[in-house]
C-alpha cells in the first residue's frame, strides 16, 4: 500500500500521463465534435443510405479506440515500465533498501497503475457515451451496454497490465516485445482458426463486449470469419488465471533478478 | 640530432578533411554500434524473410507454368514495401529512439556542438543512421527482387514493360525512409529517455491509425484517411506505382500532410539540437 | 539474535567468506573474505577498484556470483527484513525531483512501516540532523548538490538503523559541506552506529576513521587499522624527519651506531630524514638521545608516511 501511495503521485504527474490522457482525450473530442456535426445535421453518419444510430457509434468507438489500441497499448506503456522507470532514473535502488520484499514494491507499482488509467480511461468512455449515445439512442436503454463496457475494459486494463508487467520484468527490450505481442500476434493469432486464438488475452476480452464487432479492415473480417465467443465464466475464469499467474511470474521476476545501475 | 627523442606534444600535422564531412563519422560510429548487437541482426534478417519469400516464388513462376500466378507485377513490388512497413516500424523503434535521447541524457550534444561540426551534420549523421538501416530493408531488397525476377525470367522483357519500377521504388523506398527517421529523430530530440520517445512515436503511429478507423467506421468514407500518416504514406506510394489510390482522399492532400510532418520535424530539431539549453 | 551481539560489538557488521563477482567477463570482485566489525570503517580504493560492487553486495542489490555475504549476521541477499537495521546512502543522484524534501523522506520512511504521524516526525529529525529543515519544503529538484548529499543521508537514518552505508557521501560537495558530513559521521559513531563509508579521497576517509578497508583491482589489499597496516609493511621502510639544533651530529650518530636500523638518510634544512625497516628499534634509540642532550637539542620527530596515503600508495603500486 504505502509503494502505492509512493507510486501513484509520481504516476499520475509524470509525462506518461499526460501523454496518456491526450490519447483518451481524442476520443472525447472526436464525441464531441460528431455530436457537433450532428446537431447541425452534417450526413456524416449516413453509411450505405442508412443513418447510424449512436448507440452503434459508441459501439464501434469502443471496439476501435478503447479495446483495440487504448487498453493493450496503456498495458505496454505502463505494465513495462513499472520496474524500468525505476532503474532509468535510478530511484530503485531507494525502493530495494527498505524492509519490504520487492515482489511487494512491483505489486504496489501495479496497483498504481490500475488506479491511474482506470481514473483516465473509465471518465473518458462515460464522456464518450453521453456525448454519442443520445444521437438517436436512449440513455438508459444503452446503460447496461455502459456498465459492461467499463468492467471490461477495467479488466482489459488490469490483465494486460499483468502480462506486460511480467514481459518488463523478464525482457531487456520489453516494450518492443509488448508492441510485438499486441500488433502482431494478438492480430495474427485471431485470423487463424484452431487453438492458437486461445494463446490471447484479446480472445476472452472480445468475448464480453456487447458490441457488435466492426469490419473497419482486412485484417477485421478475416478475424470476424474465424471468430468464436467463449462463454462468459469462461472468458472471466481464463482472465482471472492470466491475471493471477502473470503477476504472480512478474514478481518472481523482480525478487530473484539483479539491477545493475547505468553508471 | 640528439638520440633522446622529443616525448612531449606534437600538434597533428596531417591532411584534415573539409568542413562538411564530419556528418559521416557520426554516421558510421552509430551504424558500428548497431551492428555490433545481434539481437539486431536478427531483425535485420527477419527483415529479408519477405524478399526470400518472393524470390522462392518468382523461380517457380518462372520455373512451373502453373504457378505463374506468383509472377511479379508492379503491385509486387509496391505491396512488398508495403508489407515491410512493420519491420520498418521495428528498425525505427530499435535504432531511433535513441540516437538523439541518449545524447541527451549523457550531456553529449554540448560536447558534439563544441567540436567543429554543424548542428546539420550532427542531424545529418544522426538520420543517416537510421536511414541507412531503413533503406537495408526497403529499397535494397526490392531492387534485389528487380534484378531476380529479370535473372529469372532470362530476358529484360518484364523490365523493359515496367522500366518506371526502378525509379518508382527508389522513391518509395526514400519517401518511407524519410518519414519514418525524420518523425523518429524529431521525437528523439523530445525526450533524454529513449523508451519514452519509443512509446511516443508508437502511440503517435497507432493512435493516429485508430481515429482513421473510427472516423471511416462512422462515415463510411475514406476521404477521413489524411488523419494517419501511414495512410498518408500508403496512398502516395500508390501514385508512385502507377496503382489506383485506395483511399478517397487526393493523393495531393497526402503529400502535403507528409511534407507537413517531415518539416515539422526538421523545425522541432532545429529548435533541440543545441548545445545550451537556456532555462528560464 | 545476531543484530543483538553486533550491538554488543562482538560480532563483525559485514562478513564476506570468498565472494566473487562478475559482470559477463569483468571480474568486480575476486575472492574476498573480510570482516567488517562495529564502529567507522572505511572503504578505501581508486575508481573501479571494486567499492561500489562491494557496496552493493553488503545492501543486497547485487548477489554474489560466489561465496557468502552476511550484514549482521544474516544473509543479505532477498532478506528484507534486515533493512530495519540498515541505512543505505547510495552514490547515484537519483530523487523523485517534484517531491519536497521531506515528502521525499517521509514517503520512504513510512515504507519501514511507520504511521503518517510517525513518519513525518522522523523525517523531520532526520533532516534536522543534517541540517536541511530550511529547504525541507522545496522541491528537490531545485537543491543543491551538496543539500541532495544531504537529502540522501536523512534518508538513510530517518530510521534510526543499526547500521549506516555511505557510497561516496562527500561527493560533489563543498569544504564546509564536507566538514559538517565527516563531523556528523564521527558522531554517529561515538553514539554507537556502525557506519561504513567508501570513497577514493584518502584524507577524507583519514579523518573519520583509523579503521580501513584497502581494496583494489576487485581484491582486498589490506583490512584493520591504518598504523597496524603502515606497521606490517615490512617491504616499505618508514620515513622519519628529524628536526634538530645539529643535524649532522645527530646522523653521525644514527649511523655510528651497531644497529642496523636505519637504511639511508638525506638532509633538509634543519633536519635529517631517515629510512628505517625498525621504527619500533628506532624510535627507542631516537628517544634516549634526545633525552641524553649529548647531540644538540631535538626539536621534532614526525613521520611522514604514518598515514593513509603512504599505505595506499604502497600497497596499491
Amino acid at each position: 500500500m504505502r509503494v502505492f501511495d509512493l507510486s501513484v503521485s509520481e504516476m499520475l504527474w509524470s509525462r506518461r500521463t499526460i501523454f496518456m490522457a491526450l490519447v483518451v482525450g481524442a476520443p472525447v473530442l472526436i464525441a464531441l465534435f460528431l455530436r457537433m456535426l450532428d446537431a447541425f445535421g452534417a450526413p456524416v453518419f449516413r453509411v450505405n443510405n442508412a443513418m447510424m444510430a449512436g448507440p452503434a457509434i459508441f459501439g464501434l468507438m469502443i471496439w476501435v479506440f478503447y479495446l483495440r489500441f487504448t487498453v493493450p497499448v496503456l498495458g505496454v506503456f505502463y505494465g513495462t515500465s513499472l520496474i524500468a522507470d525505476e532503474v532509468e532514473d535510478k530511484t530503485i535502488t531507494y525502493l530495494f533498501t527498505r524492509p519490504i520484499p520487492k515482489g511487494a514494491v512491483l505489486m504496489g507499482k501495479y496497483f498504481a497503475y490500475l488506479a491511474c488509467t482506470l481514473f483516465v480511461v473509465l471518465p473518458s468512455v462515460v464522456i464518450v457515451y453521453l456525448s454519442i449515445v443520445p444521437m438517436r439512442g436512449n440513455l438508459g436503454a444503452s446503460f447496461l451496454d455502459l456498465l459492461k463496457d467499463l468492467g471490461l475494459l477495467a479488466i482489459g486494463l488490469a490483465v494486460y497490465g499483468a502480462v506486460f508487467a511480467f514481459i518488463g520484468a523478464r525482457f531487456k527490450r520489453p516494450l518492443l516485445v509488448g508492441l510485438i505481442f499486441i500488433f502482431g500476434w494478438e492480430q495474427a493469432a485471431l485470423a487463424f482458426p484452431g487453438y492458437l486464438k486461445k494463446f490471447t488475452v484479446a480472445y476472452y476480452l472480445q468475448a464480453m463486449v456487447p458490441h457488435a464487432m466492426p469490419n473497419d479492415s482486412v485484417v477485421s473480417l478475416i478475424q470476424g470469419v474465424f471468430r468464436e465467443s467463449p462463454s462468459l465464466v469462461e472468458s472471466l475464469v481464463w482472465l482471472a488465471a492470466i491475471l493471477f499467474v502473470f503477476l504472480c511470474a512478474a514478481a518472481a521476476s523482480v525478487e530473484r533478478k539483479e539491477y545493475i545501475l547505468e553508471q | 640530432m640528439s638520440p633522446i627523442h622529443d616525448q612531449s606534444y606534437r600538434h597533428y600535422a596531417g591532411v584534415k578533411a573539409p568542413l562538411g564531412r564530419s556528418w559521416t563519422v557520426i554516421a558510421s560510429a552509430g551504424i558500428m554500434t548497431i551492428v555490433r548487437k545481434r539481437v539486431f541482426l536478427a531483425i535485420l534478417f527477419v527483415g529479408w524473410v519477405q524478399f526470400f519469400g518472393r524470390a522462392i516464388g518468382f523461380y517457380f513462376s518462372n520455373t512451373i507454368q502453373q504457378l505463374s500466378v506468383l509472377s511479379a507485377s508492379a503491385e509486387t513490388f509496391r505491396s512488398f514495401l508495403e508489407y515491410q512497413g512493420f519491420i520498418v516500424f521495428v528498425i525505427t523503434i530499435y535504432v531511433g529512439a535513441g540516437l538523439i535521447a541518449q545524447d541527451r541524457r549523457a550531456n553529449a550534444l554540448q560536447l558534439y556542438l563544441s567540436k567543429p561540426l554543424l548542428r546539420s551534420e550532427y542531424i545529418v549523421g544522426k538520420l543517416a543512421v537510421l536511414a541507412a538501416f531503413l533503406l537495408l530493408v526497403t529499397m535494397v531488397p526490392a531492387l534485389m527482387l528487380l534484378l531476380v525476377q529479370v535473372v529469372l525470367a532470362g530476358s529484360s522483357g518484364f523490365l523493359k514493360t515496367n522500366t518506371f519500377l526502378i525509379p518508382a521504388i527508389v522513391l518509395a523506398s526514400l519517401l518511407q525512409v524519410l518519414l519514418a527517421s525524420v518523425t523518429m529523430l524529431a521525437l528523439s530530440s523530445l525526450s533524454k529517455s529513449a523508451r519514452f520517445v519509443a512509446i511516443m512515436y508508437a502511440g503517435v503511429l497507432f493512435f493516429t491509425k485508430a481515429i482513421f478507423g473510427v472516423l471511416y467506421a462512422i462515415t463510411g468514407t475514406t476521404a477521413v484517411a489524411w488523419v494517419s500518416p501511414g495512410e498518408n504514406l500508403a496512398q502516395v506510394v500508390d501514385v508512385i506505382f502507377r496503382l489506383k489510390p485506395r483511399y478517397a482522399t487526393p493523393w495531393q492532400v497526402s503529400l502535403l500532410v507528409i511534407i507537413g510532418l517531415v518539416a515539422a520535424s526538421v523545425s522541432v530539431l532545429e529548435r533541440r539540437v543545441r548545445g545550451v539549453e537556456v532555462v528560464t | 539474535m545476531a543484530v543483538e551481539a553486533v550491538v554488543m560489538g562482538t560480532v563483525p557488521v559485514v562478513t564476506a567468506e570468498h565472494v566473487s563477482k562478475w559482470y559477463g567477463q569483468v571480474i568486480g570482485l575476486n575472492d574476498v573474505s573480510v570482516s567488517v566489525p562495529p564502529g567507522v570503517t572505511g572503504l578505501l580504493g581508486p575508481n573501479g577498484a571494486g567499492k561500489s560492487t562491494f557496496m552493493k553486495l553488503i545492501t543486497g542489490q547485487l548477489r554474489p556470483s560466489k561465496g557468502d555475504v552476511k550484514v549482521l549476521g544474516e544473509p543479505i541477499w532477498r532478506n528484507p527484513h534486515l533493512y530495519f537495521q540498515i541505512g543505505f546512502c547510495p552514490e547515484q543522484d537519483a530523487f523523485y525531483d517534484r517531491m519536497t524534501g521531506l515528502e521525499w523522506v517521509r514517503a520512504l520512511v513510512r515504507l519501514n512501516g511507520l504511521t503518517e504521524k510517525e513518519a513525518d516526525e522522523a523525517a523531520r529529525r532526520a533532516l534536522a540532523a543534517v541540517d536541511l529543515m530550511e529547504a525541507a519544503g522545496k522541491k528537490i529538484g531545485a537543491y543543491s548538490k551538496g543539500m541532495r548529499q544531504r537529502v540522501k543521508m536523512a534518508q538513510a537514518l530517518v530510521h534510526d538503523p543499526q547500521l549506516l552505508i555511505l557510497d561516496e557521501p562527500l561527493a560533489g560537495m563543498d569544504p564546509i559541506g564536507r566538514r559538517k558530513t565527516i563531523r556528523l559521521i564521527r558522531d554517529w559513531g561515538r553514539a554507537g552506529k556502525s557506519i561504513i563509508v567508501s570513497s577514493h579521497i584518502l584524507h577524507e576517509i583519514e579523518s573519520m576513521t583509523s579503521n580501513i578497508l584497502l581494496i583494489n583491482n576487485g581484491r582486498i589489499l589490506a583490512e584493520g587499522d591504518v598504523h597496524q597496516i603502515r606497521d606490517l609493511i615490512d617491504e616499505h621502510p618508514h620515513t622519519v624527519y628529524v628536526r634538530a639544533e645539529d643535524p649532522r651530529r645527530v646522523a653521525r650518530q644514527f649511523l655510528d651506531d651497531t644497529t642496523d636500523d636505519v637504511r639511508s638518510l638525506r638532509f633538509e634544512p634543519g633536519a635529517v630524514v631517515v629510512e628505517t625497516g625498525r621504527p619500533d628499534a628506532f624510535y627507542a634509540r631516537l628517544t634516549d638521545m634526545a633525552a641524553s642532550g649529548e647531540f644538540g637539542a631535538i626539536d621534532e620527530v614526525t613521520s611522514p608516511d604514518d598515514n593513509l596515503q603512504a599505505v595506499f600508495q604502497y600497497l596499491v603500486k
